[in-house]
Parts: C-alpha cells; sequence; structure tokens
C-alpha cells in the first residue's frame, strides 16, 4: 500500500497540483490525471487525512471504474468517502486513495406517486429530503448532522437515528443500488420498484459493509410522507431504570416515532436543565386528532411530570437529540441488545448515553482522555456488557493515542467469519477496497 | 453426476430414522411440482430431517458423494423454486417444525423452518403481537420457504417483506457445516449475510432456524371495499391515495373475473357489476382512522369510484380478506388450468401493465384474470388455459412472458416475492447485465461453490434439464 503525507493542514486550500507532489509519487498523480483531468486530485482536508492520503473527485462512472482498473492493477488500496468521518473512524491508518463522492451528487429521479427516490451516493441525507420536501416526502433515516451523510456514508456505515423506531434504518428502505465492484464493473442490485425479489439481494451486502466490497454510485430508497404534525414528549427521571421502564410502558401502548433516553450528561447537551438527571424524550406524529389522542395517553402514562412540545420547539429539540456527535468523543461506540436488555447492559457499562430504547440500539462514550490501557479496559467492559446480552458492539470513534489498541469491530463467529472473508476474496480479489479495518482484519 | 445408491440410501435412512426417508417411486410423485405446475422433475429420493443436527449430517453425507439437493418446505411455491434440477435428493423441512423460543419482551420468535407462516402469528396473538409478513398461502407455507422466496404478502405495503422481519439465521452449508448469521439484535457485525440469504431461493444451503421479529398489533382497522366501473379507473385512484400522504396497510385489486369467481365461492357481497375492486385497509390509532378512511372514500369517489363500503365489524372485514387471500383457489372454478405471475411495475403504470394484460389476452385467445397488490405495483395476472391443450399451455407460458417483458420496460421487476425459480429463469438477463450476474454466482459461491444447493435456480446457466410437461394439479391456495 502507498503512503504519503497524512497530515494535511485543516482548510487547506492550496493549488491541486502542489498537494499532489506532496502527497502522492508524481507518477501516480501524472496517471491520476490522466483518468481524471487536472483539478481532480488534491490532498486531504483535516478529517480526510485520517482516511486517505490523497482525494480524487470522479465525476462519472466511467471514470471510478477505471480509477478502481487502475488501483488494481498497482494493488493501490482505495476507499470512497463522504465527508470521510466513517472511514477516517475506523481505520488505523490511510489508504492510498480517497474516492470523494462530491461530484456525484444528483437527484436521478423522484416519484413522489411511487414513494421512490433514485440518487447518486455523493448527495447528502439533508440535501436529499431539501428537494423532496416539496412533495411532502422524506427519506426517513435520520443520522447525525444529514446535511453532512451522504446516501453512500449512510449505506456503508450503516448510519440511523431516533426514527429506526418507526421507520427502520437504511437497511429497510434501500431498495435498488449501483456499485462498482472489481475489474472496475459497474453492478446493479435490485430495482427501482418497491417490491422485488428478482436476483440476489446485493443492497444488504453494501450496507454496512464500510466501503470494502466496491462503490456504491446510486441508491434507490423507499420514501415516506412527512408526517402532518410531530410532538415531543420531554420527562427527567431520577433513575436510568425508571426512565427504561416508562419507556418501555409507552412503546406497548402507542406507535412512536422515536424514543430515546439520554444520560445526564447529554441532557445537558441537549440544553435540558431539569429537576432529573435522566430524561426520556418520545416523539410522535400524525393528524391532530391522533396528536391529541397520543399526547393525551403520554400524560395519563407519564404523569405530569414533564411535558410535550409542539410545532417548532418539538423539531429544534428532536434536531438537537438527532445531531448528537458521537464521533466527536475520545471514545464512543455503538452497542445493540435485544430491547428489554438494554437498561441493564447500559447499567453495566457505566458510561453515559444515548438510548433507543424501542430498539435495543445505544451509543454510548466516555468523555475522558484516556490511556491506551485505560482504554482498552473500557471497551472490554463494554463489549462484556453486550455480550452477556446476546448483543454486539462496534467503536464509532478512538483518539488517535488509544486507536491502535482497540478492536473496532467484534468478531464474528468462526463459521460467519470465515463467509465473510471468502466473500471480500469474491468481491475484492486484489485487496484494494478500504483494506484492514473491518471486521477480523477484513 | 453421482447418484443415489443402496448404500447411501442405507446411511441416510440410519441418520434419519423411521419415516424420515421417501425412496418408492410412487410416493415420490408428489414432490414433481410446486405451484409451478407447468414444470415437473420427479427427486429421487425424499429426506425429513427433524433436527438441525439431522440435517446437518444429511447434507454432509450428499457432500461426501458430490450429491446435489433442493430444498422444500410445503409446496406452495409458485415459480418451481423447489423443482429438482440435476438434483437427486430432496429435503423437505416439514418435520422441522417447532417455535423454539418466544421472547415477547423483546419482540422475537425463534422457529425451526419447517414451522407454517401462520403458526407464528397465532402463537403470539393472544398477546397482541403478530408476524409480519402474510403471503396468502400462510395456512400452509413454511418460514424457511418464506424466507428462501423473501415473501411477501397483501400487508408489506405498509410492513415490508420477510427481508425486514428476519433478525438471525441457523443456515446448514451445502457441506453440511452449522453456521450462526446475525444475532438477536437489529445491528449487524460484519457483512449482513442474513440478509444474503433470504431470498436467496435455497441456493446458499438450508436454513435450520430463524430469528423472527413481532410486530405490534395495530390498536384497530378500518378496511374499505371500493367497487370502480373498470380497472383503469380503479388503478388510477391507487396513485391518488398514494400520492395524498395516505399509506394505507394494504391495497388491493380484484377485476371483474376474479371478482366473478370469488363471489362465486364466498359470497362476500362483491358488486358483480364492478369492472374492478379495491380492497383497502388502514390502520393505527383509533383516533384517525374515521378521518383517514372519510379522506381515503373522498379520494375513490372523486377517482370514479361507483360505490365505497366500509366494513360494519371484523366479521366482514375477515370475510374480505377471505375472499382475496382464496381468490386463487376461487379460479380454479373458471378454467381447468391457471399459472399465476408475478410481475412488478412502478405504482403509476399500473393503467399501463393492465391495458398490456388485456391486449396479450386477446392476442393469446386465453383469459387473464387480475387479483394483486396494487398498493405495491405487484401484479398476479392469472392466465386461465386447459393443459390437455398444447397449444393453450404454450400461449399461456407465452403470455406470462410477455407480460414480465412489459414490466421490466416500465421499469419493474420480474418477480415481487414470488421468486425466480424456474419459471422466470430464462428473463433473468432482461433484468441484469452479464456482470450483475458474474457477481451474483460469486455471491452464490461464497456459500455453495459446487453449485450442489438448489442447482439451477436464480441465475440463467447452461445445462438444467426440465422436463416439461402438461400441468396436472392447481395452485394450492
Amino acid at each position: 500500500m502507498r503512503r504519503g503525507c497524512r497530515a494535511t493542514p485543516p482548510g487547506a486550500d492550496l493549488i491541486a497540483a502542489e498537494i499532489v507532489a506532496a502527497s502522492t509519487s508524481s507518477n501516480l498523480a501524472n496517471r491520476l490525471e490522466s483518468i481524471l483531468g487536472s483539478g481532480r486530485v488534491r490532498a486531504p482536508s483535516f478529517t480526510e487525512a485520517r482516511a486517505a492520503d490523497t482525494i480524487v473527485e470522479p465525476a462519472s462512472v466511467d471514470e471510478i471504474c477505471e480509477l478502481v482498473r487502475m488501483c488494481e492493477a498497482d494493488r493501490i488500496a482505495l476507499a470512497p468517502i463522504g465527508a470521510a468521518r466513517s472511514i477516517a473512524g475506523i481505520r488505523r491508518s490511510p489508504v492510498a486513495l480517497g474516492i470523494s463522492m462530491s461530484r456525484l451528487a444528483r437527484i436521478v429521479a423522484h416519484e413522489p406517486h411511487d414513494m421512490t427516490v433514485v440518487a447518486e451516493s455523493g448527495i447528502t441525507v439533508g440535501a436529499l429530503n431539501n428537494a423532496m420536501a416539496p412533495a411532502r416526502q422524506r427519506l426517513p433515516v435520520d443520522p447525525c448532522n444529514p446535511a453532512m451523510t451522504t446516501l453512500g456514508s449512510l449505506i456503508c456505515a450503516a448510519h440511523a437515528g431516533p426514527l429506526r423506531l418507526s421507520e427502520g434504518t437504511s437497511r429497510d428502505l434501500l431498495i435498488g443500488v449501483r456499485f462498482v465492484g472489481h475489474g472496475g464493473k459497474l453492478v446493479r442490485g435490485g430495482g427501482r420498484v418497491v417490491k422485488n425479489v428478482a436476483g440476489y439481494d446485493l443492497m444488504k451486502l453494501m450496507g454496512g459493509s464500510f466501503g470494502t466490497l466496491g462503490i456504491v454510485i446510486e441508491a434507490t430508497f423507499k420514501v415516506r410522507p412527512i408526517p402532518p404534525e410531530y410532538c415531543l414528549a420531554i420527562v427527567p427521571f431520577a433513575l436510568a431504570a425508571d426512565a427504561f421502564a416508562a419507556a418501555y410502558i409507552l412503546n406497548d401502548a402507542l406507535p412512536l416515532s422515536n424514543l430515546e433516553i439520554l444520560s445526564p450528561a447529554l441532557a445537558t447537551r441537549i440544553n435540558f436543565t431539569g429537576p432529573f438527571p435522566f430524561l426520556l424524550l418520545a416523539g410522535f406524529s400524525g393528524s391532530p386528532l391522533e396528536i391529541g389522542y397520543q399526547a393525551e395517553r403520554v400524560r395519563d402514562l407519564l404523569i405530569a411530570q414533564g411535558e410535550i412540545l409542539d410545532g417548532g420547539a418539538a423539531l429544534e429539540k428532536y434536531e438537537l437529540l438527532r445531531d448528537i456527535d458521537f464521533h466527536s468523543y475520545p471514545l464512543s461506540a455503538q452497542i445493540a441488545v435485544p430491547p428489554a436488555h438494554l437498561a441493564g447492559v447500559l447499567q453495566s457499562c457505566g458510561a453515559e448515553f444515548r438510548a433507543h430504547a424501542g430498539s435495543g440500539v445505544a451509543q454510548i462514550f466516555s468523555a475522558d482522555e484516556q490511556s491506551a490501557e485505560g482504554a482498552t479496559r473500557i471497551v472490554a467492559r463494554w463489549r462484556e456488557a453486550a455480550h452477556s446480552a446476546r448483543g454486539n458492539l462496534r467503536l464509532l470513534a478512538a483518539a488517535p493515542a488509544i486507536r491502535d489498541s482497540l478492536e473496532f469491530f467484534d468478531t464474528p463467529n468462526d463459521g460467519a467469519l470465515k463467509l465473510m472473508r471468502r466473500l471480500k476474496t469474491a468481491f475484492d480479489p486484489a485487496g484494494i477496497f478500504n483494506p484492514a479495518c473491518f471486521v477480523g482484519g477484513i | 453426476m453421482s447418484t443415489i445408491d443402496r448404500t447411501l440410501i442405507d446411511e441416510l435412512g440410519g441418520i434419519l430414522g423411521d419415516g424420515g426417508i421417501v425412496s418408492r417411486a410412487t410416493e415420490l410423485k408428489v414432490y414433481e411440482c410446486d405451484g409451478w405446475t407447468v414444470e415437473k422433475s420427479v427427486p429421487d429420493v425424499l429426506l425429513m430431517p427433524r433436527s438441525t443436527s439431522q440435517l446437518s449430517a444429511v447434507l454432509a453425507a450428499l457432500h461426501r458423494r458430490g450429491i446435489a439437493f433442493v430444498p422444500r418446505g410445503a409446496g406452495t411455491g409458485l415459480s418451481g423454486g423447489c423443482l429438482p434440477l440435476n438434483a437427486p435428493a430432496m429435503i423437505c423441512t416439514s418435520k422441522m417444525n417447532r417455535i423454539v423460543e418466544i421472547d415477547l419482551d423483546n419482540r422475537r420468535v425463534v422457529a425451526e423452518s419447517g414451522v407454517v407462516n401462520l403458526h407464528v402469528t397465532n402463537a403470539v396473538k393472544s398477546k397482541g403481537f403478530f408476524y409480519a409478513p402474510d403471503p396468502s398461502s400462510q395456512v400452509a407455507c413454511t418460514i424457511g420457504g418464506n424466507i428462501a422466496e423473501n415473501s411477501g404478502g397483501p400487508h408489506t405495503l405498509k410492513y415490508g417483506v420477510t427481508t425486514n422481519h428476519v433478525l438471525a439465521l441457523e443456515l446448514v452449508l451445502p457441506d453440511g457445516e452449522v453456521v450462526e448469521l446475525g444475532d438477536h439484535t437489529e445491528e449487524r457485525c460484519g457483512y449482513d449475510l442474513t440478509g444474503a440469504v433470504v431470498g436467496a431461493e435455497g441456493t446458499t444451503g438450508i436454513v435450520a432456524r430463524a430469528t423472527l421479529k413481532l410486530m405490534r398489533e395495530p390498536e384497530n382497522h378500518r378496511t374499505l371495499l371500493a367497487a370502480f366501473p373498470d380497472a383503469d379507473t380503479a388503478t388510477r385512484a391507487v396513485s391518488m391515495i398514494i400520492g395524498s400522504g395516505i399509506v394505507p396497510a394494504a391495497l388491493e385489486m380484484m377485476d371483474q373475473l376474479i371478482i366473478r369467481a370469488v363471489e362465486e365461492a364466498f359470497k362476500v357481497g362483491l358488486p358483480l357489476d364492478a369492472g374492478a375492486v379495491l380492497i383497502i385497509e388502514l390502520e393505527g390509532l383509533e383516533a384517525g382512522l374515521t378521518t383517514c378512511a372519510d379522506e381515503v372514500a373522498q379520494i375513490v369517489s372523486a377517482a370514479g369510484a361507483s360505490s365505497v363500503r366500509l366494513a360494519r365489524d371484523e366479521a366482514e372485514r375477515a370475510l374480505l380478506w377471505k375472499a382475496r387471500k382464496r381468490a386463487f383457489g376461487a379460479v380454479g372454478r373458471l378454467a381447468p388450468n391457471y399459472a399465476t405471475q408475478d410481475g412488478v411495475v412502478p405504482r403509476t403504470c399500473l393503467p399501463q401493465i393492465l391495458r398490456v394484460i388485456a391486449d396479450v389476452s386477446r392476442r393469446c385467445d386465453l383469459r387473464i384474470g387480475n387479483v394483486f397488490h396494487a398498493g405495491d405495483g405487484n401484479l398476479h395476472p392469472i392466465v386461465l388455459y386447459d393443459e390437455r391443450d398444447p397449444n393453450q399451455v404454450r400461449r399461456a407460458i407465452e403470455a406470462g412472458r410477455e407480460i414480465l417483458k412489459a414490466c421490466i420496460e416500465m421499469g419493474g421487476s420480474l418477480t415481487g416475492e414470488h421468486g425466480i425459480g424456474v419459471e422466470k429463469i430464462g428473463e433473468m438477463a432482461l433484468m441484469f447485465s452479464p456482470d450483475d450476474l458474474r457477481v451474483m454466482t460469486e455471491l452464490r459461491h461464497v456459500f455453495d461453490p459446487f453449485e450442489r444447493s438448489n442447482p439451477g435456480k436464480v441465475i440463467p446457466q447452461p445445462g438444467a434439464c426440465v422436463e416439461v410437461a402438461a400441468p396436472r394439479r392447481q395452485v394450492p391456495i
């Protein structure tokens, strides 16, 4: 694998040619420019530098196919990047080439009456949803900071947010995909219709694969109507256990949009100052009649200790909840367990958390700077808690000083890992797609 | 290709015990086809394991001799997915029919692959839960078969198809190795191999058991029956409902031919003079349902409905659904034989595709009925024919192919929920490029490098040997 400079200052806006000279061999730079033309080969930004040494910005599928063929021939490691946060989050060292998808960001087709949208993978969730808003539709997957999260990242890093409770995740909504695989071949799975079982489900393989099987170019999603109204109940609790007990009662009683519990540090982060440190946030949506009924039920079930926000106030608080950036902490992870075990598992972890209480998924973090040994101990404790409940854990972020000592992913069981290795070999025989950073060193 | 000899039969008999193996030709005849009756092939032996360990031992024994096999659930598939093609052994999962674990706190069920779909819901409905995928054959079809075909059903408009409800699998690979894929959570560790196996039509090994998600029963329903002068008007109403921002739980259409067959069979009170009807089911909070149902009634009336009727009670609702789900059975009254297609078009193309179907019907001189998941754009044209007339059989196959070709040209799919099987394997190249199919083959080889698990399915390949015979059985309901 080629390695160049890793630490370009943030916001560097240098002349492309100079950067290329600093970060790659002139031979590679020349070949990249021969494929892309000048001005589309550059040094990485600060975040990108942890993902890749050199960034290229292809503007067509053909260019990406050509780049893949070149990299396979010369065994140059590459990774697709959007804002580069996901790839940077899991790599111990950068790949040689980051394929920025920023110039492949078109909406190919939005069919409101079919409730589907086809878009290139470089568009952000925020931009896509802005474009569909006049038709009162949205892609109801809500990662942290949708304006920064590309569709490619949404799919490949399996980002999701509070709406996963009611709308599912990109896994549930992705109905078609086009990606560039080995040999620089463009491959299609699924289609543009909402129900389709023709051929193998290649969409599932791309989901959560972190770019290790190919480069997603285009995605087709089912979309949903934007609910007429949204309300958010916010209820403080003295004890996490009581907050979870209330959450489970609510989830059983109502078709909630989202259901989160925040630990004290995160309650503060969304600007809540109340009498008790743990915060339950239950979102519900629908027509005015449905909203009125649900609000009444929430009040009945949770006595009168909280408040119910509506309109802009509800959306503002929901966005704060959605946009908690777990990549910004020195050590953070996502834990998934059967939902009823989540409260106990989080107690065992002893970390601050945002819990998606109805889904059994939580993001946890340690805000303190840790030594490598300390971080290893913390992650071991988190993992043990997750595994004890038949769950799993993956790290979301780790500071540079500690990341080399940590395993980002759980290791699958032997049988599954053997199949995953075979899959990687079959889909990436040259080993160039974001290598050596996924499960089991894949 | 290796064959099954006496020594192997004895070995398999030793693994499976009494009642676990069938090798008499007369008994095997029953297993010559599934609901796709146009093509037939009898297995040399039928194996019925009762447990994962028996299943594993059987596959290992076959693997040692290089013998291919075909998995089978209840045989209700509609695309020939469990037709033996160069696969001497058929492995039926119907004796692996235990619900292993019910975990209502976490809304999970662990079921063996031979458990009947409806039995899962029956096991939890008293507690207010259900298993969402509801294919019309749900009284008979198995969870393993549903996983193989990624089955849907009327209510998948709201809830999605099987893949959206499977969290984990215990899979027996073609060499007998047992692997655990996924876990009881909503996030995955590594590649989503569970998602790759669902819908793979049994070409990645045999699923022994599955962890399924359960859903909470909605607070209430409203079920409307809207009658239209013709199918074209009815399908335009579908787009208007979806475009209004209302997503029903189910949105089903029946045309005049089907209405008459169903009414004769079930006496539901369907309007016999209607050109088409829509069954529209809304569900959710009682607080919003009446308003929503009124809104839908206004939309369909504005779209040209001649009447709109709200099911008065649960009994009437159940009757409507019985009529819909057993419509295929009722069609048996109309012709000696029929073949059900499964194409998909974008919802907005429903009027065009129905015109194509009418045209194909005229040109092939065969009656074609339509009963389908209109909300998903998932068609089920039913081509009526008489097997005693070889010319009609040929025209029936031709009609199906023409309809599927038109679906693809409109940006749709060959199959929404029945699978490719053998029925549509010849059309795969219409939808996928050689590179797409190559990559799918590479995926298949990850699980089954020697192509011994259900060979000749999903991906077209030369050399498949099928007896194309006059059909004999009706499609099961």
